[in-house]
């Protein structure tokens, strides 16, 4: 897969910035590895596509294992290799878990489930036609199916006398054994390929970056701006429709917006925290809090808050990126249900 | 003697009137041609058994569905607002009263955003259904009773000039019935507004309501008129013990 240099200074661009001792910036090279890393994992030439690193592959070749430590953390951050991706974790979280208020709200909980899961296969699809020449394909990709899983939702589902969630249930089955298969087919990538099912990813591009940053600041408006007209279409549409407003068209660009949203978070994260970003927050700040306003912007603090401090836990602890930041999602929100369970006794 | 399809007042007065209007659904009528005007301060009651055309009615004359023949017209300018069965309204959004009653304010495509004096209109709304000091209190932590009289709050919000009200008071005892009602009943008269409600509870038709609407798909038929007349008839046709 083509890969931009890490953002900050490269192993191309010496930056002024010391290195921990022990650390050259030929460590700092990136490479794709399986489940847990280790020094010994590390080949000749280890970083054939060039990403998708563990926090552990990024120090020294020749010092002995030791936990990565916050002044490590912090001398990456300064050359720029964790600022890119804990950035975009917190932006996707801020702008899923505004969303996932809604996605809770309207019970389309599976929905950002099969959307996430359909753009991975959009982003598998992208490697297999394009290879890994095209930088552009994988979003593409992953916009193009989200899309179309979106557009499920409009299936008159009664004609086709299967439940709605039915129709989901066979967008994320279909796409996620796509993704597999289809991954089985570029092994060259495949790894990339399950980073992105998955979110094992360390390393964000900078255009990736660009994207989800893009995408956040248009949800967050949408919601900003219109969350009054989205509220009332979800909680009474008969009654808005009534009174005149465009329920079909907020809802479309509800939609819109998510399937944008997720596409390019899953392309940067990967397809397990993504879903939980647009799920977990939500519920959590609807567990807590009464008020649209108070609930959105819990959420979305929320999301932002897992988003970075589970990078940090993963590089703390040595474990996969969107895994930590899933499972840093479900117990923020068991916490909160425990908190709202204690306040109504 | 009963009009079948009457026509209820003078031609100027009307807000919304149905023309031999059918309605149903794919083509297939439901209920024989009806003909009504709803004129300022009246309060209807349409009554009928379960499944016999009330909603498809209702639907239609809020544009909804299309009729299957005739035609429904609102005169220029007229203000609808519809609130639907309690039921249906979803108690898991974490909405205050206040934000309940103010989505009566929203209306066309303007209504996605916020209007200047929305909160003054709903807290109006509210003290005049008796819900002073509701609004800051989460809606779905009310009373049935206050849940529904907040939904009053935002049909007066609206500043609506026909509402549609289906099944209002559905979820709540006898007594409440009759107090959301005779509210119901005092705010047409205050306001001069025009509802059209959707009851199962007789003491509607029999003690609140100007005119009564009686549909049934089964005779077919579909009898409008001033309460004694239409209930009158449904006793006569033994058709009131489902009642």
């Amino acid at each position: 897969m083509d890969v931009a240099p890490p953002p900050g200074p490269s192993a191309a661009e010496p930056s002024d910035a010391p290195l921990p001792e022990g650390l050259s910036l030929d460590d700092l090279r990136l490479e794709t590895e399986g489940a847990r890393p280790t020094t010994s994992q590390r080949t000749a030439d280890p970083h054939p596509h060039g990403e998708l690193p563990r926090h552990s592959e990024l120090h020294a070749e020749h010092r002995p294992h030791h936990a990565p430590t916050f002044e490590e953390f912090v001398t990456g951050w300064e050359l720029g290799i964790y600022r890119d991706p804990v950035l975009c974790a917190v932006l996707a979280g801020v702008a899923l878990g505004m969303l996932g208020v809604f996605v809770v709200l309207r019970r389309a909980v599976f929905v950002t489930a099969a959307i996430s899961q359909a753009a991975g296969l959009g982003v598998a699809l992208a490697f297999l036609i394009a290879g890994s020449a095209s930088a552009a394909a994988p979003l593409a990709g992953a916009l193009l199916l989200a899309l179309v899983a979106s557009s499920s939702l409009a299936l008159p589902a009664a004609r086709l006398r299967v439940p709605r969630e039915g129709l989901l249930g066979f967008a994320f089955l279909a796409s996620s054994a796509g993704a597999l298969l289809v991954g089985d087919r570029i092994a060259a990538e495949s790894h990339d390929v399950a980073a992105i099912l998955f979110g094992t990813a360390v390393l964000v591009r900078p255009l990736d970056l660009w994207l989800v940053a893009s995408a956040a600041v248009l949800s967050v408006v949408l919601i900003g701006v219109g969350h009054r007209g989205l509220t009332f279409v979800g909680f009474d549409p008969e009654g808005a429709r009534v009174q005149g407003l465009p329920v079909l068209t907020i809802s479309l660009v509800f939609w819109c917006v998510l399937a944008l949203m997720v596409a390019v978070s899953t392309r940067a994260l990967g397809s397990l925290p993504v879903f939980a970003l647009a799920v977990l927050p939500g519920m959590a700040a609807l567990s807590l809090v009464e008020g649209m306003k108070p609930a959105l912007l819990l959420s979305g603090v929320l999301g932002g808050a897992v988003g970075g401090l589970g990078y940090l836990f993963a590089f703390r602890y040595e474990f996969p990126v969107g895994a930590s930041q899933a499972a840093l999602c479900a117990a923020v929100f068991a916490v909160c249900l425990l908190v709202a369970w204690v306040r109504r006794r | 003697m009963l009009e079948p399809f009457a026509t209820m007042s003078d031609e100027a007065a009307w807000l919304m009137s149905c023309r031999e209007l059918v309605v149903g659904h794919a083509g297939h009528g439901l209920l024989p041609p009806l003909n009504l005007e709803l004129c300022p301060g009246q309060l209807w009651a349409v009554i009928g058994k379960n499944g016999s055309g009330k909603t498809t009615l209702l639907r239609t004359l809020l544009g909804m569905l299309r009729p299957v023949a005739g035609e429904v017209v609102r005169r220029p300018g007229v203000r609808v607002s519809y609130l639907p069965q309690r039921t249906t309204v979803d108690d898991l959004y974490p909405l205050r009263a206040r934000d309940v009653v103010m989505m009566g304010c929203a209306r066309g495509a303007r209504g996605i955003l916020a209007g200047r004096g929305w909160g003054a209109a709903a807290d109006a709304a509210l003290a005049e259904v008796q819900l002073e000091g509701v609004g800051p209190k989460p809606f779905r932590k009310l009373s049935e009773g206050q849940k529904q009289r907040v939904l009053f709050a935002r049909l007066l919000a609206s500043e609506a000039q026909i509402g549609f009200l289906d099944e209002p008071t559905s979820a709540m005892d006898q007594r409440a019935q009759r107090e959301g009602l005779g509210l119901l009943r005092r705010l047409c008269e205050r306001r001069g507004l025009c509802l059209v409600v959707v009851s199962h509870y007789l003491g509607l038709a029999e003690e609140l309501a100007d005119r009564v609407l009686w549909v049934d798909r089964d005779g077919p038929r579909a009898e409008s008129g001033s309460p004694a007349e239409v209930l009158g008839a449904m006793r006569a046709s033994g058709e009131a013990g489902w009642m």
